[in-house]
C-alpha cells in the first residue's frame, strides 16, 4: 500500500520536473514505450563465431547502430515490436560481460582480477552475485517509487 | 520475481549494491529471462569504465548517478577513487546521451566550497540547468568516517542553508530537496 506512505508518489508522473527530465521513463511506466532492454532483446545477431573480445566489440558496435535506429522507429510508433530472435544484442552484451569478468575492468579501479574463476576483485565480488535483500522500495524519489530494489553484496569470505 | 513486481505495480527495477557495477554481468543474464516491460533504474556511484558504459547503453533507462566530489583530492582521500572528476564527468555526459539522468548530491560537511560548488557548476554549465537533481542533507557519519574528522559529523543548519543558496546561484531549476 505504497500510496499511504508516499502520497506524493501517486501524482509524480504528472510532475513538470519529472516530465522534463524523464519523459521516456514515464512513457515506459505507462506502457506507451518499451524499456531499452526489451528493444535490445529484439535485435538479432547472425552468429557469434568468435571468443575474441575485440571482434565481439565490433559486432556490438554494429548492433548498437541498429539499436538506435530501432528505438527511434518504435518510439515514434513507425513499426510494431518484432518477434524475438534466438540470439540478440542483449545476449551479446551478456556474453561480452562474462568475458570481461576474466580480467575485470567494469569499474575504474580496473583491477583485472579473473573473477570468472571466483577470485574477488577490488570490489570483493567474485563470479556470482549474492543478493543481500530485495523489496518494494518506497524511499526513493517520488517518480521512482514503488521501486523493486535488488541489492547485491560482496562475497562471503571463505 | 521481478516480473511479478511489475505486475503488482512497481514502476521499475532498481539495481543497487553496494554498487551495481560489479554485478552487471549477472544483471544482464537476469534480463534475458524477464518478460515484463519494466524500466531499468541503475543506482550507481558513477565510477564505471567506458566499456561498462557501452554494455549499459541500450539497457539502462534511468542512470541515477551519485555526484559527491568536486575535485580529485577529496575523492581520493575519502573514497579512494583516483581520476574521479574525469570519470564522473564523462559518465554523466554519456548517461545524458544514452538514457535519462537523475543526479543525487549528498552534501558533505566541510565540503561545500571544494565540492558542492564545483558539482553544481558542472551540472549547470556542462549538462543543463534543468537536470533533475536530488540534493540531500541526510549525511550521517558511519563506518570509517571517524578516521576523517572533517566528515565525522552531520551537516549543520547553516551549511544546508548555504547549499540551498548555491542551488539558486547556479540557477538550477529541477532540484528536489
Amino acid at each position: 500500500m505504497w500510496f499511504f506512505y508516499r502520497p506524493d508518489a501517486a501524482s509524480a508522473l504528472e510532475d513538470p520536473g519529472v516530465l522534463k527530465a524523464l519523459p521516456r521513463y514515464v512513457d515506459i511506466v505507462k506502457n506507451r514505450k518499451l524499456a531499452k532492454f526489451k528493444i535490445a532483446r529484439m535485435i538479432g545477431i547472425e552468429e557469434i563465431p568468435t571468443e575474441n573480445l575485440k571482434e565481439l566489440w565490433e559486432i556490438h558496435k554494429k548492433a548498437m547502430d541498429e539499436y538506435q535506429r530501432l528505438e527511434r522507429l518504435l518510439d515514434y510508433g513507425k513499426i510494431k515490436p518484432s518477434e524475438l530472435p534466438n540470439f540478440s544484442l542483449l545476449h551479446l552484451k551478456s556474453a561480452i560481460a562474462d568475458k570481461l569478468l576474466e580480467s575485470c575492468i567494469l569499474c575504474e579501479h580496473r583491477c583485472k582480477k579473473d573473477r570468472s574463476r571466483g577470485n574477488l576483485g577490488y570490489c570483493k565480488v567474485g563470479k556470482e552475485m549474492f543478493v543481500s535483500s530485495y523489496f518494494d522500495h518506497v524511499g526513493e524519489e517520488p517518480e521512482i517509487v514503488p521501486s523493486f530494489t535488488v541489492c547485491g553484496r560482496v562475497d562471503r569470505p571463505n | 520475481m521481478i516480473d511479478d513486481a511489475r505486475r503488482r505495480g512497481c514502476r521499475n527495477q532498481n539495481w543497487v549494491g553496494g554498487d551495481p557495477i560489479p554485478h552487471i554481468p549477472f544483471w544482464l543474464r537476469v534480463l534475458l529471462y524477464e518478460k515484463e516491460n519494466m524500466p531499468v533504474f541503475f543506482n550507481t556511484n558513477g565510477y564505471y569504465t567506458i566499456e561498462a558504459a557501452e554494455l549499459l547503453r541500450g539497457v539502462v533507462d534511468i542512470y541515477k548517478i551519485d555526484f559527491k566530489y568536486g575535485n580529485d583530492e577529496c575523492a581520493k582521500k575519502i573514497s579512494d577513487a583516483p581520476r574521479y572528476m574525469e570519470v564522473i564527468t564523462r559518465n554523466l555526459k554519456l548517461a545524458k546521451q544514452y538514457g535519462e539522468l537523475l543526479i543525487r548530491v549528498l552534501v558533505l560537511p566541510n565540503h561545500l566550497d571544494c565540492c558542492l560548488a564545483k558539482i553544481l557548476e558542472f551540472i549547470a554549465k556542462e549538462l543543463s540547468p534543468d537536470t533533475r537533481v536530488n540534493l540531500m542533507d541526510q549525511y550521517t557519519p558511519h563506518w570509517r568516517a571517524r578516521e576523517l574528522p572533517e566528515i565525522n559529523r552531520r551537516l549543520t543548519a547553516l551549511e544546508w542553508k548555504r547549499a540551498l543558496e548555491m542551488v539558486r546561484e547556479f540557477n538550477l531549476t529541477n532540484v528536489i530537496t
